[in-house]
Parts: C-alpha cells; sequence; structure tokens
C-alpha cells in the first residue's frame, strides 16, 4: 500500500504552501516509490520509458507516448495518445485525454479530465473536468 | 560551421525515407524532418556544452543487435569502475537486460526503453541529465538501440561516438551502412577471435572503414576474450 498522507496534507493546505514546499513532497514521494522501471504490467502500444518509472495495475497507455524520468502511475489509470509526463505522480483512477505534457506534477486520484493538449509543470490537478478553462488547477511559481 | 556540424548537414541531405511523402505532404515532411533534426542537434549541442562545464567525458555507443555493444561496455566498467565515476545509459526498444549486466560491474545504470523507435535521441537524453546530479559523474557512456542505421540521425551530445561492429556480421557490413561510420570516431571490431573459423575477410572492413572516414581509429578486440580491451580504453583517452 503506497502510503500518500503526505500528498493529501500538501492538498489540505494547497493555498498555503509555496513551490519548495510542494517540490519536497513531490521529489520524497517519487524518490521513496520510484527507483527503478517497474513497468511489467500495462495495456498499450509500446509507449517510450525513461527509467525510473512505476506503473501500477491496470495501467491504459495510449500511442506515442513517452513517461519518465521519475514518474509514478496508480493502478486503474489511463494516459492519452502523445502524453508525455517527467517528474510527476499520477495517483489511482486518473484518466486523461491526449496530448497531456506534465512535468512536475501531482494528478489526485479519482481525476478525469475529458479534454485534449494540456501543458503544465509544478502544478496539482484535481477532479473532473470537461475543458481545459474549467479544470481545478493549483499551479506553484 | 564546425567539422560536425557539416557532417550533420550532409546527414539530412543524404536521408532518402522522406521519399515515401508524395504530393503536398512531401514539401511539409521534409521541412518538418529537418526542423526535428536541427532541434535535435540544437539540444545535442547543450547537453555536450553542460557535461563539459561538469568535466565530464562521454560516449555514444552504437552498432548492430549483437555486437558485443554490452560485453565492450561490461569490459570498460571493469577496467575503470575504481577510477572514473561512471554513468552508463542503455537504450532499447523493451527490457532493462543490458542496464542489468552492465551494473553487475559496480556502474551506476539508466535504461531507456523506446518502445517503437529504432534510436536514441537527444531529447530523451537531455530528459536524464537535467534531473539528475551531474556532480556524481565524470565519465558518461550511451549505449545506442541495436542497429546501424536509425542512430546516424540524431546525435546525442556526446564528446565521441564508438560503432562496434563484429566480424560475424560479415565482411560487408561496414561497406553497407556508410553513413552510421562516417559519423563515427572510433570503430570497433569485435569476436575477432571468431575470424579463422567464419573466414572474414578483416582487411576489408579496416580498408571500408578507412575508405568511409579516413580520420576513424580502429581497434580490434574479443570481448569474450578481454582482448584489445587495453587499446580501446587508451583510443578513448580514458
Amino acid at each position: 500500500m503506497i502510503d500518500i498522507t503526505e500528498i493529501e496534507k500538501l492538498l489540505k493546505n494547497k493555498e498555503k504552501v509555496n513551490k519548495i514546499e510542494f517540490n519536497i513532497v513531490l521529489k520524497n514521494f517519487l524518490r521513496k516509490n520510484v527507483q527503478k522501471n517497474n513497468i511489467n504490467d500495462y495495456i498499450g502500444d509500446f509507449p517510450s520509458f525513461i527509467e525510473p518509472v512505476f506503473l501500477g495495475k491496470n495501467i491504459k497507455i495510449g500511442n506515442d507516448v513517452l513517461l519518465g524520468p521519475n514518474v509514478y502511475i496508480g493502478d486503474n489509470s489511463e494516459i492519452g495518445d502523445y502524453s508525455e509526463i517527467s517528474n510527476s505522480i499520477i495517483l489511482d483512477n486518473v484518466k486523461f485525454g491526449r496530448l497531456f505534457k506534465l512535468n512536475n506534477c501531482i494528478v489526485i486520484g479519482n481525476s478525469q479530465f475529458n479534454f485534449n493538449n494540456c501543458s503544465v509543470e509544478y502544478c496539482i490537478l484535481m477532479d473532473n473536468a470537461n475543458s481545459r478553462e474549467n479544470l481545478n488547477i493549483k499551479c506553484f511559481k | 560551421m564546425t567539422e560536425r556540424k557539416e557532417k550533420n548537414s550532409e546527414r539530412v541531405i543524404e536521408l532518402e525515407s522522406r521519399r515515401l511523402a508524395r504530393g503536398k505532404n512531401r514539401e511539409l515532411i521534409i521541412k518538418t524532418h529537418i526542423e526535428i533534426q536541427r532541434n535535435n542537434e540544437i539540444i545535442a549541442d547543450n547537453i555536450n556544452k553542460l557535461l563539459h562545464e561538469y568535466n565530464i567525458k562521454s560516449f555514444d555507443i552504437v552498432g548492430a543487435i549483437g555486437a558485443g555493444k554490452t560485453a565492450i561496455l561490461e569490459n570498460i566498467s571493469h577496467r575503470l569502475a575504481q577510477k572514473y565515476k561512471m554513468l552508463v545509459i542503455c537504450g532499447d526498444i523493451t527490457t532493462r537486460i543490458d542496464a542489468d549486466r552492465i551494473e553487475k560491474e559496480n556502474v551506476d545504470t539508466i535504461q531507456i526503453n523506446t518502445g517503437r523507435e529504432c534510436a536514441l535521441n537527444a531529447y530523451y537524453i537531455e530528459k536524464i541529465i537535467k534531473n539528475i546530479d551531474l556532480n556524481k559523474y565524470n565519465l558518461i557512456f550511451i549505449e545506442n538501440v541495436g542497429n546501424l542505421i536509425c542512430p546516424a540521425e540524431f546525435l546525442l551530445g556526446m564528446d565521441k561516438r564508438v560503432i562496434v561492429v563484429s566480424v560475424t556480421e560479415g565482411e560487408w557490413v561496414i561497406e553497407k551502412h556508410p553513413l552510421l561510420f562516417k559519423t563515427s570516431d572510433i570503430v570497433i571490431i569485435n569476436k575477432i577471435d571468431l575470424v579463422e573459423r567464419l573466414g572474414t575477410n578483416v582487411d576489408k572492413m579496416l580498408n571500408d572503414a578507412k575508405k568511409i572516414n579516413p580520420n576513424i581509429e580502429i581497434i580490434l578486440t574479443s570481448a569474450k576474450n578481454k582482448e584489445g580491451i587495453g587499446n580501446l580504453i587508451s583510443a578513448m583517452q580514458l
């Protein structure tokens, strides 16, 4: 069982924390849970992986996806075509569309983003959204 | 224009796969392809500058599947792991087999699985370089994906490119793959212990390499018997 206590605390205090504090939580989680590749079990057509990448169970990955380095993807998540994710945590049951480019991000569990094209850095993404405009997102500058 | 940049421009002109595109698409495809090549070269230049800032020596090892790239790197790592702080980046379509082999020689490894892509590119390497502590290393090797075609298109920002061929590939292997030899600095002719049994014409391989690239340095090795590794390390100035 993965411990997400620090991420939950971060989420609770997201309006108070700064970029450095966000980065510490992100990096500590990745350091603890993503050391080498764990990519044995996924559904998809040969994406590219830059070590280290951790994939949970029942992950679906679209075409021409690049994951890594330092990526954690929780159980039952779906990554859209042509997406690129690095230095990020995607928790369980997350689904997003094509062309998502996430670097240094945390996506909270059970989030669904039913749209394409989203490029963000140092952000927390959460809840459900059908467009970029409706996305519940907190970015740290 | 530097000698390496001239070589790169030459490579762009020589690429033939763009001929698949027809009609209006052709111009767009060629333009896009040249743009991608330029981007790769800019990233590669930046990688090289960054590695120099940290006094890191770097090598891109290319060659066909089974030529002996991993075995050569195992030998190099075995000899140099005490002398240098080494990182080996391994490129493969899938699996961590090569990285696991090299790691046994007490050097750090990072695996890149390219999925459907037949070569590493500078963008992948930049992703790694920007996310590690470069103070930890003073020697980086990249073992490229095994083939003699695609890696020619993408420089990775390493100081030197070393190409490994083996006598089991036959004496025509160099003549048939000139592009990669043109852009390499050292050619290793490996599995030299099998020459007598196979009857491979090594002289032809030597002549072809020099004809294609007069400046290329040639080293004969048997990674299995650990022959020629000292010469290779000297040629690499390590």
